[in-house]
C-alpha cells in the first residue's frame, strides 16, 4: 500500500542561484560517479585480478626460467608491464558505467542540467583516474611483496605517475568514446579484450619490443601503451632507458622520455577531445 | 522593447518550430504556441505525434531544424544553459541513479542546478515532505516501486525550483490508483510559486483535469489549441452515436433533415453527431425515426477524444 500526501505543497522561498565556477558542478558529478562506482565493487576489484595474477604468480615463475631481461629482474620488469594491462582494463570497465547511465541511469537529467555537458565526461574521467591510481598502488605493492625491486627516486616516481596518468586519460577517452558509439553493453564488453588486452602483448609488456618481428615492432612504436610503459620503466626500474632506446634509438634518456611522454599526451588530448565531442553530440539529437 | 515585455509575461515562446530527423522523418512541423507564466499547458496527442520531440527541443536535448523557442526569454539554441537553468524535466521513462539513495538523487540535482548545500537540503526536506517520500528517501532507488520512482522524479524536478517544468507523459505505466494520486500532486504544482507546467500526455482525463489550455497534436502539427472547455464546446452539449450501413448516405440524410451539421463525423461504421440546439433525447428520437441505424443509438457528453477524432479521424488512446 503506497500512501501519498495529496495536500497542496506549502509555498517555498525561491532559493538564489549561483554559478560562480564550474568547480562545484564538476565536484558534484565526480562524487556522483564515485558513489556509483563504490556501489559496484566488482568494477574496482575485477580489473585488478589478471594484472595481479601476472605480477605475483606468472612473472616470478617465468623469472625462474628466463632470468633477467637486459639486467632487469623479470618479476620487476613484468610488474611494470602489468600496469599497462591494469589501466586499460580499469578504464574500459569504467566505460560500462557510461552505458548503464544511458540505458537506465540519470543521464538524461544530467543533460538537462544548466552545466556544460562536457563536465559529465570530466567527472567520469576524474574517478577513472583516481581508481586507476589506487589500483596501480595496490599492484605495485603486491609486486614488491612478491620480490620486485624498484628505484623510488622522486623524479622517477613522478615520471611513472605522469606516464600512468596520461595512459589512463588516453584509455578513458577511448572507453568513453566507444561507450557512446556502441548501442549495447554486450557489444561494448565484447570489444574490451581487443582494445584493452591485445595491444598489451605488443607493447613491450612481457618482453622488449625488439623481440618482435620488424613490422610488429614498428606497429608497437605507434601504440601509446608502448611509450607509457617505456617511460614508467625508465622512472622506476630501467635507469639506462633501454625501452625508450628501443623506440627512439637515441642516447639521451631525458629527451627520449620527453618525446614518449609527448606522444602519450598527444593521444590523451586527442582521445579526450574525441570523447567530449562524441558525448556532447550524442546528447543532442 | 516588445520582446522584453513578452519575456516577462510569457514563460514559453515557440515559433515555427520544426524537427526533421536524419533520414527525413519530420517529427514536428511548423509548431507555434506560447505559454503564460503560471499556466499549465498540455500537448495532447497519441504516441508518435511529436509531443516528446517538442519537449526535447525545449529542453535542449533535440536540436530544432528550423524555428525558435525561448524559456523565459532564453533561446534554447543560442542560450541553452540559460534555458536549462530556469527549467526542469520529468522524463517519460525513469532517469534515476538506481543504485543511489533517493536523497542522493535529489542532492545531485540541486547541486547541478546551482543550489548551495544548505539550500539543497532545505528544498529536499520540503519536496520529500510534500510528496510523501520521507520514509523511503534514504533507501536506494532500486527498492522503490514504480509509483515511488515517479514521485521521486517529480520531487527531484522541483528541488531546483524550476520556473518552467516539463512533464513528459508523467503517468505512463502507472496503475490507476497511483496515477490518480500522482495527478493530484501534479494538480497541486500550480500552487507552488507560479511554476509554469508544460505537460505531454495521451490521456484525455489528464489534459482535461490539469491543463488551462491544450494543444492537440497530430502528426507533428498542432491541429487545435484552446481551453478544454472551449474545445469541447465546439462539439455541442451532447454527441449522438449510431451505427449505420452506409456512412455517406446516412450522413447526407441527417444533414438534409437538419439533424446533423458540418461537424458530424464518421469513424468506420459509426456516425457521431454533435447536438447543439436540442436535448439528447429529442435528437435520438428524431434520428431513430429515420430508420438508418443498424445498431443502438446512444448519447453522451463530448470528450477531448471526440475533438481529436473530429480533427484527425483517429482515436487518441489506440
Amino acid at each position: 500500500m503506497t500512501a501519498i500526501t495529496t495536500a497542496p505543497p506549502a509555498p517555498i522561498v525561491v532559493p538564489r542561484r549561483r554559478r560562480a565556477s564550474l568547480a562545484a558542478p564538476l565536484a558534484t558529478l565526480t562524487r556522483r560517479r564515485l558513489a556509483l562506482s563504490a556501489r559496484t565493487p566488482r568494477e574496482l576489484v575485477v580489473p585488478l585480478l589478471t594484472p595481479i595474477l601476472f605480477s605475483v604468480v606468472i612473472a616470478p615463475a617465468l623469472a625462474k626460467v628466463t632470468g633477467a631481461v637486459r639486467g632487469i629482474d623479470y618479476t620487476s620488469f613484468v610488474a611494470i608491464g602489468t600496469v599497462g594491462l591494469l589501466v586499460p582494463i580499469n578504464c574500459m570497465f569504467a566505460g560500462i558505467g557510461v552505458i548503464v547511465d544511458r540505458e537506465s541511469g540519470a543521464r538524461r537529467d544530467l543533460l538537462a542540467a544548466p552545466v556544460p555537458r562536457s563536465l559529465v565526461v570530466f567527472g567520469n574521467l576524474a574517478v577513472a583516474l583516481a581508481v586507476s591510481a589506487l589500483q596501480v598502488v595496490a599492484l605495485v605493492a603486491a609486486a614488491v611483496l612478491r620480490g620486485a625491486h624498484f628505484e623510488a627516486r622522486a623524479s622517477g616516481v613522478a615520471l611513472f605517475a605522469l606516464a600512468a596518468a596520461l595512459l589512463a586519460v588516453t584509455m578513458y577517452g577511448g572507453a568513453e568514446t566507444l561507450a557512446n558509439r556502441i548501442a549495447k553493453q554486450e557489444e561494448y564488453v565484447g570489444a574490451v579484450p581487443a582494445i584493452a588486452i591485445v595491444p598489451w602483448f605488443f607493447a613491450g609488456s612481457l618482453f622488449p619490443i625488439t623481440a618482435l618481428p620488424g613490422w610488429l615492432a614498428a606497429f608497437a612504436k605507434v601504440l601509446p601503451l608502448t611509450h607509457a610503459l617505456a617511460v614508467m620503466r625508465y622512472g622506476l626500474l630501467d635507469g639506462r632507458a633501454t625501452g625508450l632506446h628501443d623506440i627512439w634509438g637515441l642516447t639521451n634518456a631525458t629527451v627520449m622520455a620527453t618525446l614518449s611522454l609527448a606522444v602519450v599526451a598527444a593521444y590523451a588530448a586527442l582521445l579526450l577531445a574525441l570523447a567530449v565531442r562524441v558525448f556532447t553530440r550524442a546528447a543532442v539529437r | 522593447m516588445q520582446r522584453t515585455t513578452k519575456a516577462r509575461t510569457l514563460a514559453v515562446e515557440v515559433e515555427r518550430l520544426t524537427k526533421i530527423y536524419p533520414g527525413g522523418v519530420d517529427a514536428v512541423k511548423d509548431v507555434s504556441f506560447a505559454v503564460a507564466a503560471g499556466e499549465v499547458f498540455g500537448l495532447l496527442g497519441p504516441n508518435g505525434a511529436g509531443k516528446s520531440t517538442t519537449v526535447g527541443m525545449l529542453t535542449t536535448t533535440i536540436r530544432p531544424t528550423t524555428g525558435s523557442a525561448r524559456l523565459l526569454g532564453h533561446d534554447v539554441v543560442a542560450d541553452p544553459l540559460g534555458a536549462r537553468q530556469v527549467s526542469a524535466v520529468v522524463f517519460q521513462e525513469a532517469a534515476l541513479d538506481r543504485s543511489l539513495t533517493g536523497r542522493r538523487n535529489l542532492e545531485i540535482h540541486g547541486r547541478l542546478w546551482g543550489l548551495s548545500p544548505p539550500e539543497t537540503a532545505t528544498m529536499i526536506d520540503d519536496v520529500v515532505e510534500a510528496f510523501g517520500l520521507a520514509d523511503i528517501v534514504g533507501r536506494t532507488v532500486d527498492t522503490f516501486s514504480g509509483g515511488q520512482r515517479r514521485r521521486l522524479e517529480l520531487a527531484r524536478a522541483l528541488v531546483s525550483r524550476p520556473r518552467v517544468l516539463f512533464l513528459d507523459e508523467p503517468t505512463v505505466g502507472l496503475d490507476p490508483r497511483i496515477r490518480f494520486e500522482l495527478l493530484d500532486l501534479i494538480g497541486g504544482l500550480r500552487q507552488r510559486a507560479e511554476t509554469t507546467v508544460v505537460l505531454t500526455t495521451h490521456y484525455l482525463d489528464e489534459a482535461e483535469r490539469l491543463c488551462d489550455r491544450v494543444a492537440i497534436v497530430h502528426e507533428g502539427r498542432i491541429v487545435a489549441l484552446d481551453t478544454p472547455d472551449n474545445l469541447l464546446a465546439g462539439l455541442g452539449r451532447h454527441l449522438v452515436e449510431l451505427r449505420v450501413d452506409d456512412v455517406a448516405s446516412s450522413l447526407a440524410v441527417l444533414r438534409q433533415r437538419g439533424l446533423a451539421g458540418e461537424d458530424a463525423f464518421a469513424v468506420g461504421g459509426t456516425l457521431t453527431v454533435p447536438v447543439h440546439d436540442r436535448s439528447a433525447r429529442e435528437a435520438i428520437s428524431a434520428i431513430a425515426r429515420l430508420d438508418i441505424a443498424t445498431g443502438g443509438i446512444s448519447a453522451r457528453p463530448p470528450t477531448l477524444d471526440d475533438v481529436y477524432l473530429r480533427l484527425t479521424g483517429d482515436r487518441l488512446a489506440a
